[in-house]
């Protein structure tokens, strides 16, 4: 790999020259010799920046793994009791495109008890193997003995991309699985692609989505990465079925775990408008009490909340947990669509982070437009329900 | 005064000359019959919507010509009634007029419109690192309507109230003149000084079409200490001695467990600390953290010497958030925990903060209707509300008379004045001829005659 | 109880930029805090703490001023803290910054549980957690949200599932990362404070380690490389729709299509 190093006798300027660290670790020594600490994030500014070889690279040679004898993209399957997570299907779909550029194939890892027969499911996405670990031991997630697994699959099969769903069991598994390996894991990515050398390029937000980082893991296999939902998009589901599907076995003492899980309950939906991905915020276009019901049903089927401005808690239609705003809660959904808000700073100060601005306001004029992405002029009581009746005939 | 006809609403749409700016009738809005509070409730003959000082001189001729009231709206934020027009007649809304104009570097000075909002104008100066120090709570308010109640808010204690930043104001008279009061000016000592006159007079000497205000360096950081004391009265007996020592913070507030508690279930997230009866929270600014580290150890000295349990720093913004956010919600979470309320917002002494919230919780008792406090100790200014609940409505009205009176009372003997920056509007009218000297108040209707002879101008407020 | 908690220094704010041309982070103050999130983890393993006695030690891997997140921790009732810091840690991914934390965590003594914040909001992988657990073979759970009991062998606590929520029972050692919002963390203390300011904190450089292989940290023990950071393409546009509502609708639910909302 590589190290820097610095050469004083070509820095003119010691102390601007320390300056340059965006991460304040460069240090200069009792000895006058420059040097730099922990907080070096290999960033090299001081190498671009330092003028005539300040600090040079230096290569340091590295064990690289035969690429050639890792081979597939797998997919990871997340399910509970063989309901399988619809960012599995993207997944797939995904992995389908990458696997054509290098001609490879596609595998899912399926593990849990008694889902052999829903594992029938993926064949119909695209899967050209799906590896089966049907166990009792496997009935609950558990990081250890599903990582257990991993293991196996991995040395059976070797591949050379592992995708896992970003679910909270996908956040956890994959990096356990990448330590075991003592492998690359990048999380989140937002883009994938793959070269002639089947390296993956991973494209990742960091810093909260203030930059974007493209990633690789060029020495080793195999490499991983997990994947929000509803990122990539999913394949349509074909009638045929297309691939094998294979059954494991896996030593049942690999699988002892002092982890008991106790207790499984359905998710409570949390109903807070700061915690929905997606919004139907109502202002004072909408004309009843009664009326809510209409947009709540919009709200349903996008699996969002309602919420409000100020004038209709004043109104009393909806309690103030609901009401958006300065005076109110600050929410940053994924989505959000404004019915009849006129948008006055009171409100959109408490939403114009939201990823996606939808508003819907008679008036052309009205303010909301300023805020909004997608601004559509039309009478609510006609363009909401139309929506609702379009999005339940296209279920 | 005259009444307010079609041909009134003709000749306006004439002056104004764009149909979507002048409301009549059925197409004014609700909400142009109150204000945020909506204790007075009238509506106007009509609402014109004015861009320029030139159509503000106009409609302001036109309604002295024809003796029609007429009266200026910002935001309609205000809580005493001010912005509301009880002699109905026109209400001129400026809320368009809304352009900061000029920022001058060299001056510091800021120069903008009325409407402009509190929150935009923050915005903006923080983006060029400079500083508008006075932060009422209500942000969406417009400089307008804060020049014309002189409004404080929490940082009050280190750097003033609004009067304090107002250098310039460009004035229409209720006849039409434009005139000018002060300017870019750091001394002046010619003259009455009528810009002073015309911050916090409500809307009734004349309209602003124009401010210029001062601005400071930004502080870069700032830090905020959350301090848990026995009760209340320990608490507030220290704000004086804190006061006295060298260093100054920007806010000195407090607040009690159960608005703390208010806060809590209306914003449907917890305040970090729920130890104690009583808080002061404390906020420092300055140019670094250990600037500001060094500056409030001797405060926080004081405090440990005079009661506090402990002394709680918040220096990130996800920890101000918890605290900070709980403050800005105690008006609506105290509105929110009832079916109606009042407001009082006395100002006393310093020293005698601890005195009136003692009494104001005793009055609970003696009237029978439950009163929330907080407020800001620093300087005097509280905020006390007394709540309705399920009272019948001639119980309430007779119990919110009689806390009142008992409160209004306590404050004067207590050497201090009605109002600290809500104003006095028309809701506390009443209040404000009790307290007052009948020669203050003549003083006052000079005043207002010298500037408004027909009495058109934001008729029947004040006195 | 003895308990661990991971903490991490990250800059003040993530507003960061990536300057166009050059393509490296444009430098935007000095300033830095402790993780936000790690503070709900300090806040559990106080309340342990608290409700079954013991200790809380935090450690952090970091340049020398990263003391600064120690000495915080100590001004919120935190025991002991561990500093590793070393110019081998250098430009470390995930996987050899688990792996300094895991041989310093060893180092500072037995423990029952590590507990970790949900993730960092400056690298936002939430992977440092379950890797630890890893390469110390402890059980672990993340997504942690309540904590129901604890004795003196294990800890029962509630996570969330993609689809439902879990009870789960962790025999000692153990590893938790516990979502935001678990308790809301309590401010630091002026009293503790000052009573801790001069509190020893123990430095661990790479030599104190029983592994003390230099290609198993920092960027030579980095599987991953970063080739190049830019700026996120902002959505910024604005479109108006009007016309005829049947076709606005159409619109409507295709872009919601689109978007994966529907």
């Amino acid at each position: 790999m590589a190290k820097i190093v610095f050469h004083k006798d070509k820095i003119t300027d010691v102390e601007a020259f320390v300056r340059l660290c965006p991460f304040g670790a460069l240090k200069v020594e009792a000895s006058g010799e420059i040097s730099a600490d922990a907080g070096c994030k290999m960033c090299k500014i001081c190498v671009k920046k330092g003028l005539g070889g300040a600090a040079l690279v230096e290569e340091e040679p590295v064990e690289i793994v035969d690429k050639s004898k890792w081979n597939g993209i797998a997919v990871y399957v997340d399910h509970e009791d063989g309901n399988i997570h619809p960012v599995t299907f993207e997944l797939i779909g995904k992995a389908r495109e990458l696997a054509s550029k290098i001609g490879h194939e596609v595998y899912c890892v399926f593990m849990g008890s008694g889902i052999t027969n829903s594992a029938d499911e993926l064949l119909h996405y695209g899967a050209d193997k799906v590896f089966v670990y049907d166990d009792e031991k496997l009935k609950n997630y558990i990081s250890e003995t599903y990582t257990a697994v991993f293991e196996d699959f991995i040395n059976k099969v070797k591949p050379s991309v592992i995708l896992v769903g970003a679910t909270t069991v996908g956040r956890e598994l994959a990096p356990r699985v990448a330590a075991r390996f003592k492998t690359g894991l990048t999380a989140d990515c937002t883009i994938l692609d793959i070269n002639g050398e089947t390296d993956l390029i991973q494209i990742r937000p960091a810093f909260g989505g203030n930059i974007m980082a493209q990633i690789v893991t060029p020495n080793n296999r195999p490499q991983l990465a997990t994947v929000r939902y509803k990122v990539m998009n999913s394949p349509e589901r074909s009638d045929e079925i297309h691939g094998e599907k294979i059954i494991c076995k896996i030593d049942g003492r690999k699988l002892e775990t002092a982890t008991e899980v106790l207790e499984i309950s359905p998710k409570e939906k949390v109903k807070t408008i700061e915690s929905a991905d997606v919004i139907v915020a109502l202002g004072r276009g909408v004309k009843s009490k009664d009326d809510i019901k209409i947009f709540e049903k919009l709200a349903n089927l996008l699996d969002g909340e309602i919420a409000c401005t100020r004038p209709l808690i004043e109104a009393g239609w909806l309690d103030a947990k609901h009401q958006i705003g300065l005076s109110g809660r600050t929410v940053r959904p994924r989505l959000i669509i404004a019915c009849g808000i006129s948008g006055a700073v009171q409100f959109t100060a408490g939403m114009n982070n939201s990823e996606y601005i939808f508003a819907i306001n008679k008036d052309e004029k009205a303010p909301i437009f300023k805020t909004a992405h997608y601004g559509i002029t039309g009478d609510i009581y006609e363009i909401v329900p139309a929506l609702i009746k379009r999005i339940e005939e296209g279920r | 005064m005259a009444k307010f006809d079609k041909k009134n609403y003709l000749d306006i749409e004439k002056i104004i000359r764009d149909g979507e700016r002048v409301l009549y009738k059925e197409n004014i809005n609700e909400e142009y019959s109150h204000d945020e509070l909506g204790n007075a409730h009238s509506a106007p003959d009509i609402v014109v919507k004015a861009l320029t000082t030139e159509e503000v001189s106009s409609i302001a001729r036109y309604a002295y010509e024809n003796e029609i009231p007429l009266t200026v709206r910002g935001s309609g934020t205000g809580l005493v009634g001010a912005c509301v027009p009880v002699c109905g007649g026109i209400v001129l809304d400026v809320s368009q007029m809304n352009k900061i104009l000029e920022l001058d570097e060299e001056n510091l000075t800021i120069t903008v419109e009325p409407g402009v909002l509190l929150m935009e104008l923050a915005q903006f100066v923080t983006e060029h690192d400079l500083f508008y120090p006075p932060d009422p709570g209500e942000k969406t308010a417009t400089i307008g309507g804060n020049i014309s109640t002189n409004a404080g808010g929490m940082r009050a204690v280190k750097y003033g109230v609004t009067r304090d930043y107002v250098r310039h104001l460009e004035v229409v008279l209720p006849d039409g003149r434009i005139v000018n009061f002060g300017g870019k000016i750091v001394k002046n000592s010619s003259g009455y000084a009528l810009k002073d006159l015309m911050v916090g007079s409500e809307g009734t000497l004349g309209i602003i079409t124009k401010a210029t205000l001062k601005l400071l360096p930004l502080p870069k950081k700032t830090v905020s200490l959350l301090i848990p004391f026995k009760n209340i009265s320990k608490a507030i007996g220290t704000v004086p001695k804190i006061i006295k020592a060298k260093c100054i913070p920007t806010a000195v507030e407090f607040m009690q467990k159960e608005v703390i508690e208010d806060a809590e279930s209306y914003l449907g997230s917890k305040f970090p600390d729920s130890t104690s009866d009583a808080y002061l929270l404390l906020k420092f600014d300055g140019n670094s953290k250990e600037e500001i580290e060094n500056y409030y150890d001797d405060t926080a000295k004081i405090c440990l010497e005079n009661g506090a349990i402990d002394i709680f720093i918040s220096d990130t913004d996800e920890r101000d958030e918890t605290i900070w956010k709980a403050r800005g919600a105690f008006l609506e979470a105290i509105k929110n925990s009832t079916t109606d309320m009042d407001e009082v917002d006395v100002v006393v002494p310093r020293s005698s903060v601890n005195e009136m919230v003692e009494f104001s919780h005793a009055l609970q008792k003696q009237v029978g209707a439950r009163i929330k406090c907080f407020g800001h100790a620093g300087d005097g200014n509280l905020h006390i509300y007394v709540l309705k609940d399920d009272l019948g409505e001639r119980e309430w009205v007779e119990k919110l008379n009689s806390a009142m009176n008992e409160m209004y009372k306590k404050a004067k003997e207590l050497n201090g004045e009605v109002s600290g920056e809500h104003g006095i509007g028309f809701a506390k009218k009443a209040y404000l001829a009790r307290s007052l000297d009948s020669a203050n108040i003549e003083l006052m209707r000079g005043i207002k005659k010298v500037f408004d002879p027909k009495n058109i101008l934001n008729p029947n407020k004040l006195f | 109880m003895k308990i661990a908690v991971c903490i991490k220094q990250v800059p003040d704010t993530n507003k960061v930029e990536v300057d166009p041309v050059t393509g490296v982070l444009k430098r935007n103050g000095v300033d830095s805090k402790m993780n936000p999130y790690d503070l709900y983890a300090l806040e559990t393993a106080l309340r342990l703490k608290e409700q079954y006695g013991g200790e809380v030690r935090v450690i952090t891997m970091g340049p020398p001023q990263a003391e600064a997140v120690i000495y915080e921790a100590f001004s919120m009732g935190v025991d002991d803290g561990y500093l590793i810091t070393d110019r081998a840690f250098a430009g470390a991914d995930v996987l050899a910054t688990s792996r300094a934390i895991s041989q310093g965590l060893k180092k500072s003594g037995e423990f029952d549980i590590i507990i970790c914040g949900k993730q960092s909001t400056d690298g936002d992988t939430a992977q440092v957690g379950p890797e630890i657990s890893e390469y110390l073979s402890l059980s672990s759970v993340t997504n942690v949200t309540e904590i129901i009991s604890a004795d003196a062998k294990s800890i029962t606590v509630k996570r969330t599932l993609p689809l439902a929520v879990e009870t789960v029972k962790l025999a000692f050692p153990c590893l938790i990362s516990v979502e935001k919002d678990i308790y809301i963390p309590r401010l630091p203390s002026y009293l503790k404070k000052q009573a801790t300011k001069d509190r020893k904190i123990t430095l661990f450089t790479l030599g104190d380690f029983d592994d003390t292989d230099p290609m198993h940290y920092g960027l030579n023990g980095s599987p991953t490389q970063v080739q190049r950071i830019f700026p996120p393409e902002v959505n910024d546009k604005r479109e108006m729709w009007q016309g005829e509502s049947g076709e606005i609708v159409s619109k409507f639910a295709g872009k919601l299509k689109e978007l994966k909302f529907i």
